[in-house]
């Protein structure tokens, strides 16, 4: 049989979660739409359940009833993968060693909806028939569509057909992405792009390696053959601000000396650190490596953001976010 | 691989390698397997940083596996630093790398890591994990590995066995620190709060404050109340003794009421085993969480009694240092079992002290079970007979 091409509207992606009323990640009022997978592994990272690229088991034991099911104790879920603690509370405990197999299919069978599972695959006409409930507040507010991650690039195909058809169906579009990706899907998904979010996370490669899993030699390069390449896209650089490991002065510098020579280059924000995503990890069984890690000091932002509005040659300062 | 190889007959190369995570004495456990393998004319070789040295052969120009002849490891020093290095994670199920794209993902190597051993002709092999390593292996197992673990934990949590090696050598020296903190209280005229590992049982908490007479040992096991603690301790303060000593394991619990208690489980219900991707270097978990147990308590103690705390924290120090007359005999007892188990053909075992023997036990025995402090246990009793408090009258 002949191979058919594949519809644009019919290319599947893994979608972790779909946002509304986001007013954050680009124009006016808004819809994520979070992709699952990342090409990084930063260790502040907010968002471990868009880690992994596949669907993975997430656990919350306060929706587990513990020893009055147990039927996650028995066949068809993995040997060991679950026990209880003798003499202790009543709850369900994962051996996430043992149930990294553990599928859709499997935790549907749990009954409380203790298991479940992060991320699901779908179609870019239902990511955009779930957009569209929102169209009448974009319309009005200059808002739209945002992807955002993980990394969108781990799917190029996708997010490029997920903003082409956004675009089609008239909504402004916008991505979060770190750019650690060849050149090649960058060009796929750019064309359809009108505002690109992106993090400076550290300046020194060798640092960036460190705190990341990769240096920053390629991302940087991207970022300037983006603002090149693509003019009409509204770039916004962001840095997410974490102490001990690049929330001073001289990474603000470094980046601005990098980003002001580009016009289209429209804004530099401060993302300061936040602990949100600790109860992530505990539900994914995650060890989170930041733990010990304080949030920057209001001042410290404020001095940094007066760098940034100085550059930028704003008077007063800019609320962070 | 085959399991046919367990028989006595059959063996002839064996290896060895070594979880994440350091503990004393690592050579004590290699020097028992390699001079027993060699008593009986086996080959035995070490796998250098955990698997790194069997997956990764490229980054080892000297040969990722090292021959331990029984002329090298007679002359290793059971008080240095171990010999063949550790990863960062032991887990061949997920690897992390850079892929060709130049993204970071992990990948299953398991099968790749089961084609390297037998192309080298390993029969079976020797592993010196802890709690987690136990289910990685446990896996490894069910895919046909031949292994034997040897169980190392610095808390002692691990079950099945009475003992886990490393212990005895962090008990050792926390002792010896506690000591000190006590002469720095006394002098200070303060009370010290000390925390100490033990995130889920407080075995090194409790018998470490018994051994230095602590006022009082916060454990895991027995969530604290902390206007109790400073009632108690405002008994035990006086002119006449100005000073205080509270050893707190990393995992205390605290309760404000007796209805919060009933609410809470005493065991974090997510760390009896940690994720896949619990990854990144080894430090980073060493040093996890550290300092917050004695903060609190030293800052809650300060606010209700009219005393001055300081908190200290003793978390990574203990897991340096030369291993104890015991962890040596038992690390070198550990070695040597194992081969025996290898010998008899028990794979799928982990050794376990079992006084006065040492035995083995299926893995599917050990894992999925943590070694918290009975409620009745001897330490407990002799605790309080001791009049230290131990957060909460039972």
């Amino acid at each position: 049989m002949k191979n058919q091409p594949i519809n644009p509207s019919d290319i599947k992606g893994t979608v972790l979660n779909i946002q509304r009323y986001c007013s954050h990640d680009g124009p006016g009022i808004r819809t994520t739409v979070f992709l699952k997978g990342c090409s990084l592994r930063c260790k502040w990272c907010g968002n471990p359940e868009s880690i992994a690229p596949k669907p993975e088991l997430s656990y919350d034991p306060k929706k587990c009833t513990g020893k009055k099911c147990g039927l996650c104790l028995k066949s068809p879920f993995p040997v060991g993968a679950f026990y209880f603690v003798e003499g202790d509370d009543d709850k369900v405990r994962v051996n996430w060693d043992l149930a990294m197999d553990v599928d859709e299919a499997l935790a549907a069978l749990c009954p409380t909806g203790a298991l479940e599972m992060f991320g699901k695959k779908m179609t870019v006409n239902e990511v955009l028939d779930e957009v569209e409930k929102d169209a009448s507040f974009y319309r009005n507010t200059g808002g739209g569509m945002t992807l955002s991650g993980g990394e969108i690039m781990l799917q190029p195909d996708f997010s490029a057909a997920l903003l082409k058809e956004a675009h089609n169906r008239g909504f402004n579009t916008a991505i979060e992405t770190a750019c650690n990706a060849p050149w090649s899907f960058l060009e796929k998904v750019l064309p359809h792009v009108d505002t690109m979010l992106h993090d400076h996370k550290l300046t020194i490669s060798e640092r960036h390696k460190k705190w990341t899993g990769v240096g920053n030699e390629r991302i940087l390069a991207n970022f300037k053959k983006a603002y090149e390449t693509f003019p009409e896209i509204d770039f916004i650089a962001r840095t997410p601000l974490i102490p001990g490991v690049n929330a001073d002065e001289e990474h603000i510098r470094a980046v601005l000396a990098f980003i002001r020579p580009h016009k289209n280059v429209i804004d530099y924000e401060l993302l300061p650190y936040h602990r949100f995503g600790l109860g992530k990890y505990e539900s994914l069984g995650v060890v989170y490596e930041l733990d010990d890690y304080k949030t920057p000091s209001a001042d410290l932002v404020a001095h940094l953001q007066a760098i940034i509005d100085e550059a930028f040659g704003r008077s007063g300062q800019k609320n962070s976010k | 691989m085959s399991r046919e190889v367990g028989h006595a007959g059959f063996i002839s190369r064996i290896a060895i390698n070594v979880g994440a995570g350091y503990v004393p004495g690592m050579n004590a456990v290699i020097m028992g397997a390699a001079l027993a393998a060699g008593k009986l004319g086996w080959e035995i070789f070490g796998i250098r940083d955990g698997f790194d040295g069997l997956l990764h052969p490229e980054r080892y120009p000297d040969g990722g596996l090292v021959p331990l002849s029984p002329q090298l490891v007679e002359n290793l020093d059971p008080a240095a630093g171990g010999i063949l290095g550790q990863a960062v994670r032991v887990d061949p199920f997920q690897v992390r790398q850079v892929n060709q794209d130049g993204m970071v993902e992990e990948v299953d190597l398991s099968d790749d890591l089961l084609a390297r051993l037998k192309a080298e002709k390993i029969d079976a092999l020797i592993s010196v994990v802890g709690n987690r390593g136990l289910s990685i292996f446990y896996k490894l197992h069910r895919k046909g590995l031949n292994t034997v673990c040897i169980p190392r934990s610095i808390e002692n949590d691990i079950a099945a066995t009475a003992v886990s090696f490393g212990f005895n050598t962090a008990l050792s020296f926390t002792i010896e620190m506690l000591d000190r903190v006590r002469q720095a209280a006394q002098s200070a005229r303060k009370i010290g709060v000390v925390e100490v590992l033990g995130a889920q049982a407080g075995w090194l908490a409790l018998q470490a404050g018994i051994a230095v007479c602590a006022d009082a040992v916060l454990i895991p096991e027995i969530p604290c109340d902390l206007h109790m603690l400073a009632a108690r301790l405002k008994e035990k303060i006086s002119p006449r003794r100005p000073y205080g000593l509270v050893v707190v394991a990393e995992g205390a619990k605290f309760v404000d009421s007796p209805q919060a208690l009933a609410d809470k489980p005493s065991v974090n219900p997510l760390k009896a085993s940690l994720s896949p991707l619990a990854t990144g270097d080894a430090s980073d978990h060493v040093i996890q969480r550290s300092g917050q147990a004695a903060e609190t308590v030293a800052t809650r103690l300060q606010l209700l009694i009219a005393e001055e705390t300081y908190p200290l924290v003793l978390g990574p120090w203990v897991r340096g240092g030369a291993p104890t007359a015991v962890d040596r005999q038992l690390g070198l007892g550990y070695g040597a079992g194992a081969i025996r188990a290898v010998r008899a053909g028990k794979y799928g075992m982990m050794m376990a002290f079992v006084p006065p023997d040492i035995k083995f036990v299926p893995l599917a025995e050990a894992i999925n079970k943590i070694r918290t402090v009975p409620a009745n246990s001897e330490f407990m009793q002799i605790a309080r007979s001791l009049g230290i408090c131990l957060g909460r009258e039972l």
